[in-house]
């Protein structure tokens, strides 16, 4: 019964609506009805635009209700309209036009336009012209952002014309901005264009680069003759030069169908395999093929014979060169425009090495405070008391975890950071007096047996980290006003975690000059530092002097590995990572001399990062060279560091 | 008579402080030296120049015959030219035997390779024991020479520098911390040392200066204040004012 | 003056002894002789501990004698492993690739064949070509020179850079310890023509004995090892036992004293350098195909300080010392990381040894170097009476930082 019901229900609907009237959307629409229908990405292109250049108010309407599929077509007569969901079964149709709605039909009397994804990007491009003029901001943005992701040509009149009404500074800066590099690419007149470029011939960014060099893109070609008119020539080549090996020069004849192929010796090897009768090819006993020249004796006689092709001699391919013009040719038409552009890119990158100089000095100093940091203490208890020790990477990796276990307790994280330095502090200051008083102060002038015992702390203080907290890094979170950067422009740009080291750094340099210089330990320390025995008769205890020098340098390296967990995982090989370079940030600078440190790592950081940039895609070659070029410049120009001790206690 | 060692015009600083200034000094063979002067004359200091220990700023040092410049050369060279250092710390080698020190120290070819494959021969034990027989120690061959008495040890160091033969011998204040039985044995030994060869003495101890009985040289501010007999220099002014005054 | 080595050195003989009963003991009880009790497995851990007691020789030579703390010899061990790789990776892959080639209808030209075998050796590094550095790998001979001959070179160079600029104590420590990570960064690298981190592998297999059983191979690597290291011994107490011992001794204690007697310090310990790590190179070399593959983590800083340490907890300045040491700690660190150390269960907390043998390990080798500076090899002189001049740890010399009392009368 009740499908009976439902189909004379149809019939009824169905006549009302074809008495209506067909509104100017609707026209449009059945205009375009073949190709919608056909919904190919291919040629869809007239039904898009057709509605979206109808300057009709309903067309952004229609074209998202395109692009999200609820355009449906009725069956019997080929109208569309906008379907809105029922039940599984029934969708209320509405029209276009009128907005009114034209009654429920079952869905088996209609067809749903279902737009590919090409096509529905398409329609989002149409749509941008009307979201340009949208008036909420956000929508305004994402428009751009949409244009700047497929920079079509043709969004440059709609955006040309959203400029003027444009409220927002900073939303009309940007599609100022936007326009300038879409008329780039597709400014209609010549003059146009190159104004446009040399316009933005000073900004740095990435989008305006990326806006030129396809520009700038060539394609190499042979001509037979002469190069025909009207192809932008970029330069002329001739084979054999370094921008077009004689073997690319000929390969390019052969995709081009102007040479004969190479047989090279693998084609020599198949065709003489293929070419086996009685195990022997071209005369030569297949056993014997075990050379070239066999081969190619072989491979001259079936050439000969015609059965395979000839070779391509020296000779033969030095004409075929000779006789063709080689050109690399701009794909962009005009020559004022490439001509613009190149001159363009090359201000560009002018000022982009600028900035990338200075954005790696930046980053170079970071690196230095971050050394300077991780040096510092060993500076103090190598430098100042002739202790090496092994485990100071061990101290900076128990600050970081000491960072990971407040963090733990404390989850406000500008609140634990204040409380993880100073307890860092404690913490290491603490492990570094027990193992002076268990350690250290046995083997006083025995460096290298300290430096072993130290090591075996280092080892075992790393296992019980592991075995503590297990292998996984750690996570040891910056205060969200540490996150982010300081940008200066496209290329220079800096974190403000590395600024925070490069400030704690210098607060350290500071703090460590007022204890030396203008405390009673700094000048005890001084003081056993350069004559043990004579400070001990002025009532110095350098037992005690020693132990708390050895405890703040110990207490430093708790800190920096605060500040080091910040910005790199917290592992138990945090340390051992570091300890190298603090050796030699230590080394370099010269022993018992804060600004030598200081100048350690400065130059550590510096070469490292210069190196790094000379050869930016191999960081291991990169560090191979800086540990070569340092140990053989410290060796033969300071052995005793860059500030050294002179006079007679130097050689002693 | 041709001198066998001589500086001249030769400074050296260390920080801005001039711990030689100008100083010219020659000594022929055979002859037995002594160089007094107060803490901070640059008595060391002149005996690591001569023997290539620290490069002057300025000056000439040149010896022998053959006038070679000394400056330049690397210790080990001076050494082996004929120049032997006696360290004002006894330093042997502790660990070792006297025997072993004396071998080590004995005339030989100095090669990392000749002294790897170096037998010793009988002429050079007859040698070491003669040696041993002058510093007293031939009981003590096959000890350690970290056993010996802080005298046995100056004696051993003395022996040792014999047994390199050089022309010229710098001595850096033998007789401290000596007995005096000890200091008269030293005192022998040196004697007889430069009846065959340079010898130069620093010394504090005025009585053991007096008994070796030669030339005098005082240094002071890094520069020879006087020269002769002891006699001579302790009868200068300057000289009591700046080192025996006090 | 005793004149021969062994009568100078009782010890050596004693070592030798020793040595030889206990190669012929496991022999006897390896599964190459039929017997059950020594598994090839552990004839092979024993024969790489071997190696490793032939380099702590060669370290003691150069740290407890001549008292440079080397921390590049494992270095030098890798490179020598490395180079007997590249002639058993290359040989056998050439074996291999050429039985493929050869049943295609047409015999392969050499070009091909090469190609081949460099497709095999460096697709895994995304190359085919060989570097330069395998120009010799077709050469048994000169890949076994260049065994002896690079890691030589080697510290020729470095040595000759460090010790002419008077680089001593720990900084030359810190420098050896520099170039060492160098060259482990250096092989890290793709592109470093050694396969990168993959390494060399497959160094069991010798080429053209894929007959003979590992058993076998086994315990002919054992047997070269005990020789090596029986050469290796001797040699080094042939070289420490003369005036040659006397004067990297009188090196080691007082540096500018034995450069006032004449001798030319650098060259000594240039030579002692080179030499020592020559003998690093030949162990290495016969360590890596039992151990069957090398990568450049095995030279990493890290090793040559382990080195270090064995040598310090067996007493350094005697060489059985040396072997001592490598052979207990290694033996002992495979027993306990090999998870056959029962676990301690301390009620609240289990002690696994997997976890806990590092800590343990540095732990004790604190207290070797405070409590015990003579490692295990002092034990000997409490056994033979001979104990050195109780000082009380009292000043010995103006050189501070010189191994002092350690040495003892051998």
């Amino acid at each position: 019964m009740r499908p009976i019901i439902l189909a004379m229900h149809v019939l009824i609907v169905s006549t009302v609506a074809t008495l209506a009237e067909t509104g100017p959307v609707q026209a449009i629409l059945q205009e375009q009805r073949d190709l919608i229908v056909k919904s190919s990405r291919k040629t869809i292109g007239p039904a898009i635009e057709a509605v979206a250049t109808s300057g009709l108010p309903e067309a952004q309407s229609v074209l998202q209700a395109w692009q999200v599929k609820n355009i449906w077509m009725r069956k019997s007569d080929g109208l569309f309209f906008l379907g809105e969901k029922i039940d599984s079964k029934t969708y209320r149709l509405i029209d276009f036009d009128s907005g009114d709605t034209v009654g429920e039909f079952p869905k088996r009397a209609l067809k749903n336009i279902k737009p590919n994804s090409g096509i529905r990007a398409l329609i989002g491009t149409a749509l941008v012209q009307f979201q340009l003029l949208d008036p909420e901001p956000d929508r305004r943005m994402a428009a751009l952002d949409a244009i700047e992701r497929s920079p079509d040509a043709s969004l440059l009149a709609p955006l040309r014309n959203s400029i003027d009404d444009e409220s927002d500074a900073e939303i009309r800066a940007r599609k100022m901005r936007i326009e300038r590099l879409l008329t780039i690419a597709h400014g209609t007149s010549v003059d146009e264009r190159v104004a446009a470029i040399e316009e933005m011939s000073t900004d740095l960014g990435v989008d305006v680069r990326a806006a030129l060099n396809p520009l700038t893109r060539t394609k190499i070609m042979a001509f037979a003759g002469d190069i025909p008119e009207g192809l932008n020539v970029a330069r002329r080549l001739s084979p054999g030069s370094d921008d077009l090996p004689r073997e690319d020069a000929y390969a390019l004849l052969v995709a081009t169908d102007l040479a004969p192929a190479i047989v090279g010796r693998d084609a020599i090897r198949d065709a003489l395999i293929a070419n086996l009768e009685d195990n022997s090819a071209g005369g030569v006993q297949a056993g014997e093929l075990g050379t070239d020249e066999a081969r190619l004796r072989a491979y001259g006689v079936l050439a000969r014979a015609g059965t395979v092709p000839p070779l391509v001699t020296d000779a033969e391919m030095d004409a075929a060169l000779d006789a063709h013009i080689f050109a690399a040719v701009y794909a962009e038409a005009s020559s004022a425009v490439t001509a613009a552009a190149e001159s363009a890119l090359v201000r560009i990158a002018n000022r982009v090495g600028i900035s990338q100089g200075a954005d790696l000095a930046l980053d170079a100093l970071s690196l230095a405070s971050i050394y300077f940091l991780a040096a510092i203490g060993l500076a103090i208890t190598f430098g100042v008391m002739g202790v090496i020790n092994m485990a100071h990477g061990e101290f900076i990796m128990m600050g970081a975890y000491t960072g990971y276990v407040v963090q733990q307790f404390i989850p406000h994280h500008t609140v634990s950071i204040l409380v993880a330095v100073p307890l860092a502090f404690v913490v290491t200051f603490g492990a570094g007096v027990a193992m002076e008083r268990l350690v250290i102060r046995w083997l006083y002038n025995r460096p290298l047996e300290t430096l072993l015992a130290t090591f075996g702390i280092s080892i075992a203080l790393q296992q019980l980290a592991k075995n503590i907290f297990g292998t996984q890094a750690r996570p040891l979170t910056s205060p969200s006003w540490l996150d982010g950067a300081w940008v200066v422009n496209d290329v220079i740009s800096i974190s403000h975690i590395r600024i925070a080291i490069f400030v704690l750094a210098l607060i350290f340099l500071g703090v460590f000059l007022f204890i030396m210089h203008r405390t009673r330990l700094g000048l005890e320390t001084r003081a056993v530092t350069q004559n043990r025995r004579m400070a001990a008769t002025m009532g110095i205890n350098p037992d005690r002097v020693n132990m708390l020098t050895f405890g703040l340098g110990s207490g430093i390296a708790g800190i920096a590995g605060v500040a080091i967990g910040l910005y790199a995982k917290v592992t138990s090989d945090l340390g051992a990572d570091y300890i190298v370079q603090s050796f030699m940030t230590v080394v370099v600078g010269g022993v018992g001399n804060i600004w030598g440190t200081l100048l350690g790592a400065t130059g550590i950081g510096f070469l490292q990062k210069g190196i790094e940039w000379f050869n930016p895609s191999n960081t291991l070659a990169a560090q191979t060279y800086m540990i070569i070029f340092i140990i053989v410049v410290f060796i033969q120009l300071r052995p005793q560091g860059i500030i050294a001790l002179k006079g007679r206690a130097a050689g002693d | 008579m041709k001198s066998l060692l001589e500086v001249s015009g030769v400074s050296v600083s260390f920080d801005g402080f001039k711990a030689i200034n100008n100083l010219s000094f020659a000594i022929g063979d055979a002859e037995l030296r002594a160089i007094i002067g107060p803490n901070g004359a640059g008595k060391t200091t002149f005996m690591d120049i001569v023997t290539g220990k620290t490069r002057p700023d300025e000056g000439r040092v040149l010896w022998g015959e053959a006038n070679i410049s000394l400056l330049g050369l690397s210790e080990a060279r001076i050494a082996r030219e004929g120049i032997g250092r006696k360290f004002q710390k006894p330093t042997v080698f502790e660990d070792q035997t006297v025997l072993e020190n004396l071998l080590m120290a004995l005339r030989n070819a100095r090669g990392p390779l000749q002294v790897l494959f170096y037998r010793p021969t009988p002429e050079d034990l007859d040698r070491v024991h003669e040696l041993a027989g002058e510093i007293g120690l031939l009981d003590a061959l096959d000890r350690k020479s970290g056993e010996l008495s802080h005298g046995q040890k100056q004696w051993l160091e003395i022996g040792m520098l014999l047994a390199q033969e050089p022309r010229l011998l710098l001595v850096d204040e033998p007789a401290a911390g000596m007995t005096p039985a000890e200091r008269e044995h030293t005192t022998t030994l040196l004697v007889e040392a430069a009846k065959s060869r340079a010898v130069v003495v620093i010394e504090h101890d005025m009585d053991f200066v007096r008994r070796l009985g030669c030339k005098v040289t005082v240094l002071h501010d890094g520069a020879v204040q006087a020269e002769g007999s002891l006699d001579h220099v302790t009868a200068n002014r300057k000289v009591i004012d700046v080192y025996l005054g006090r | 003056m005793p004149q021969s080595v062994i009568a100078r050195n009782p010890s050596v003989l004693v070592f030798l002894a020793i040595l030889g009963l206990f190669t012929l003991s496991v022999t006897l009880m390896s599964e190459w002789a039929g017997s059950e009790i020594v598994s090839t497995s552990f004839v092979k851990t024993l024969g790489k501990t071997l190696c490793l007691a032939l380099v702590a020789v060669a370290m003691d030579l150069v740290w407890g004698y001549a008292g440079i703390l080397s921390l590049g010899h494992f270095a030098f061990f890798g490179l020598g492993g490395y180079m007997i790789g590249m002639w058993l990776m290359y040989e056998r892959t050439h074996r291999i690739v050429a039985s493929s080639l050869a049943e295609a209808p047409i015999p392969p030209t050499e070009s091909e064949i090469a190609g081949a075998i460099g497709n095999q050796i460096f697709g895994v590094v995304g190359s085919s070509e060989f570097p330069a550095i395998w120009a010799f790998a077709d050469s048994l001979a000169l890949q076994l020179l260049l065994v002896v001959l690079v890691p030589g070179l080697f510290a020729f160079v470095f040595g000759w850079l460090a010790f002419r600029s008077r680089v001593t104590g720990v900084y030359l420590s810190i420098l050896t310890q520099a170039m060492t990570l160098a060259l482990a960064l250096y092989l890290f690298q793709n592109d470093s023509g050694l396969r990168g981190n993959n390494g060399l592998s497959g160094l069991q297999n010798l080429p053209g004995l894929d007959h003979v059983p590992q058993s076998s191979i086994s315990i002919w690597f054992f047997w070269a090892s005990a020789g090596a290291l029986a050469l290796g011994y001797v040699f080094s107490a042939w070289i420490v036992s003369g005036k040659f011992g006397s004067v990297i001794r009188g090196i080691r204690d007082n540096e500018s004293r034995v450069r006032f007697l004449g001798y030319p310090v650098e060259a000594y310990k240039l030579f002692v350098f080179t030499v020592t790590a020559m003998i690093a190179g030949i162990a290495g070399a016969l360590y890596y195909p039992q151990a069957g593959i090398i990568n450049p983590a095995e030279i990493a800083p890290i090793a040559s300080i382990y080195l270090a340490v064995w040598v310090a907890i067996g007493g350094r300045g005697r060489l059985y010392g040396a072997v001592i040491g490598a052979a207990f700690v290694s033996l002992v660190s495979s027993w306990f990381t090999g998870g056959q150390a029962p676990d301690v269960n301390l009620g609240f907390y289990t002690i696994k040894w997997v976890d806990w043998w590092l800590v343990l390990l540095g732990l004790s080798f604190v207290a070797v170097t405070l409590l015990a500076p003579k490692g295990i090899g002092g034990l000997v002189d409490l056994w033979t009476g001979r104990m050195a001049p109780d000082r009380h740890g009292a000043d010995l010399g103006p050189d501070s930082g010189s191994l002092r009392e350690a040495e003892a009368e051998q």
